[in-house]
């Protein structure tokens, strides 16, 4: 049996051409951040041969691979630590190759680290402040007397990030302690909080998961998929992973890369039936096998 | 370190309490008492030598809150503070010197209280110039660069050039009279203990609010980790600068303040020792702490003039003492460093953080 829309030529072929049209259409205006053709080496070490990628507003994307694959690199240059040699980057259209990391926060792009980048001699709630700060407005002068309008400042953001942040992370017990004295686990919920503060609308994850035990990283998924869900944030995310349960579970959209090559990007089900992802990082047996 | 533990039964009930300084009826008492010392106790009791040890305690507060806040709380290592507030007391000596005042406003003695500001101004201008290379370079290369601040600051432009302005020789001579802020002559120390003491109170509490607020939480996070500072949205380069000129602006106050205290400004009073002298009173009283400035400057003059005060009975017995005080001093100096390093490296602040906890908390401390 066919379908009436399956037949060239016939009206319902056209239209059902015309709603292809205008769904790729909003597809393209949906995507957030583009990479395009971009080469990044170091000396003789060829860092990114030639990656693109898109990624979708609403959606959470993992980046997967072998250790040296790339992942992190790719996530600098996203940020602006790097400039990649060859190749542009896009964020909603806008080419933004040289823009400096600071001028990225911005336009609304924060990230977390692989190995946690907090910083230690500030408290928790200092932290989440400072996420803040593109936020805030006070300056040197205002700043320096205080009262008055820095002051009525500071309560209103210091309600938000007890609202919003620290309730949903759960950290209230800790918000005073100094973040050097914290364990890890929650070393890496502050730095997501941090993140979280800046209000971004792409949110690079930076291995959230590394080095958390079950319960942990239980939480974490947990949190990783309210902040892309809950009405009160919808931001994107791009998560770069090695736990292959939480991320084919998680992500939406997943990119392979290999030695700097993309080796494939697709849905999580295309991802897991590739032959070549198969051989190259997820090994011969079973899928699963590589979570702890 | 960075919160103290509020008594038993104290319990915050909105932001504002939680961001307040004075956090209890009982700090308010015990600030309110230390005014009182500060403003009426000491200037009835204290002699005339005494009040200069203050005004002495007071000017090395004011030229170490500027290295406390370019070491403790940015970060970038500094070895030539003292250029700053050379350039400071230079540029307020030759405002009331040689600049021709309306003859209103030497009358009513605007005149220094002008210069100070426009002297504050200027050093912070000439803390950030030198400050530029911290853009590039980190740590021990900054070091450097500071220091060739000290260099070509004093020993250069101000002995080679700035001195023999107006023909004076290597000393720019104060007379009596020169220093009047309105309608008094600053001309006996008590005057200069009370000018020291606002001027002391003042930049503590701007230091203190700037720390409190968006501008010193970045300059915070530049020094504990600039990569994921820069991340987060903080131009790490334009705060580096702020901090160096606010940083100047203070030590600019303190130079200009301290002519009040001289009858010459000469660039023997701003040499390299200085600069490291302050950097030794910000490790002693500790490193990221306004406390630490305060009792750092403490220890470092009152130990210094205890010192004096045994030498000058043992000089008797031998002379050499007290022609080598200076060197004396300058041992003494590394030594209270050393053991500080050795047996309290975070410094005299942590001291008191831990002897105000355990009060608070005492006596049931679990």
């Amino acid at each position: 049996m066919t379908f009436r829309a399956q037949i060239p030529g016939s009206f319902f072929y056209k239209k059902r051409l015309r709603i292809l049209a205008v769904s790729n259409a909003i597809k393209e205006q949906d995507i957030l951040l583009e990479i395009d053709d971009v080469h990044m080496s170091f000396g003789k070490v060829l860092a990114l041969a030639g990656v693109s990628l898109k990624i979708r507003e609403g959606e959470i994307h993992s980046v997967i691979g072998p250790n040296g694959a790339g992942k992190t690199v790719m996530m600098n240059i996203i940020n602006g630590l790097y400039t990649p040699q060859k190749g542009n980057v896009y964020y909603k259209q806008k080419k933004i190759n040289k823009l400096k990391s600071f001028k990225r926060a911005k336009l609304g792009i924060a990230r977390t680290f692989q190995k946690v980048e907090v910083f230690g001699g500030m408290t928790v709630l200092d932290n989440i402040r400072l996420g803040r700060h593109l936020h805030f407005k006070s300056g040197i002068a205002s700043g320096s007397v205080y009262i008055g309008k820095t002051a009525r400042e500071e309560v209103e953001h210091r309600t938000f990030i007890e609202e919003k942040i620290i309730d949903f992370l759960e950290i209230e017990h800790i918000r005073d302690k100094p973040v050097g004295m914290l364990p890890y686990g929650l070393q890496k919920r502050v730095e997501l909080g941090r993140a979280l503060a800046l209000e971004p609308e792409l949110l690079i994850l930076d291995e959230p998961l590394a080095g958390l035990n079950l319960e942990e990283v239980e939480d974490m998924a947990r949190f990783i998929i309210d902040i892309n869900e809950d009405e009160k944030w919808k931001i994107t995310c791009l998560l770069v992973e090695h736990d292959m349960g939480v991320v084919m579970d998680l992500s939406d959209h997943i990119f392979v890369l290999n030695f700097g090559n993309m080796i494939i990007d697709g849905t999580p089900k295309e991802v897991q039936n590739n032959p070549e992802v198969i051989k190259a990082y997820l090994g011969e047996e079973d899928l699963y096998a590589t979570r702890r | 370190m960075s919160t103290t533990w509020l008594p038993c039964g104290v319990y915050h009930q909105n932001y504002v309490q939680d961001h307040a300084w004075w956090q209890t009826k009982f700090i308010k008492g015990k600030m309110i008492l230390l005014f009182i010392i500060l403003f009426v106790v000491i200037p009835l009791v204290a002699d005339s030598y005494w009040l200069s040890v203050c005004n002495s305690i007071g000017y090395t507060i004011l030229g170490a809150l500027g290295v406390q806040l370019l070491i403790g709380y940015c970060g970038q290592l500094t070895l030539g503070h003292a250029a700053f507030i050379a350039v400071g007391a230079y540029t307020s000596t030759l405002l009331t010197l040689e600049f021709p005042w309306p003859k209103i406003m030497m009358d009513y003695g605007i005149a220094y209280p002008v210069s100070i500001l426009i002297a504050a101004v200027t050093a912070g201008i000439w803390s950030v110039l030198f400050g530029l290379p911290s853009a590039r370079v980190k740590g021990f290369y900054l070091i450097l660069t500071t220091m060739a601040a000290q260099f070509i600051t004093v020993d250069f432009i101000i002995t080679g050039y700035v001195s023999r302005i107006g023909g004076r020789g290597q000393a720019f001579s104060l007379p009596p009279g020169t220093i009047k802020v309105g309608p008094w002559v600053i001309d006996s120390d008590l005057k200069v203990y009370f000018m020291m003491l606002v001027f002391v109170i003042l930049c503590v509490i701007i230091m203190g609010n700037l720390l409190r607020s968006r501008v010193g939480r970045a300059w915070v996070a530049i020094r504990d980790n600039d990569i994921s500072a820069e991340v987060m949205g903080i131009n790490v380069v334009k705060y580096k600068l702020l901090a160096f000129f606010v940083a100047g602006f203070i030590g600019g106050i303190a130079g200009a303040f301290w002519i009040s205290n001289l009858a010459a400004v000469s660039p023997e009073h701003f040499p390299w020792f200085w600069s490291l002298w302050l950097v030794g009173v910000i490790l002693i009283g500790g490193v990221g702490s306004i406390h630490g400035t305060i009792f750092g400057s403490i220890f470092m003059v009152v130990v210094m003039e205890v010192l004096q005060l045994a030498i000058m009975p043992l000089a008797d017995i031998y002379p050499k003492l007290l022609m080598d005080f200076l060197f004396i001093k300058e041992a003494v100096f590394g030594l209270a460093i050393c053991l500080f390093m050795i047996f309290e490296p975070n410094g005299l602040a942590y001291r008191w953080w831990q002897i105000k906890n355990f009060f608070n908390l005492w006596p049931f401390s679990y």
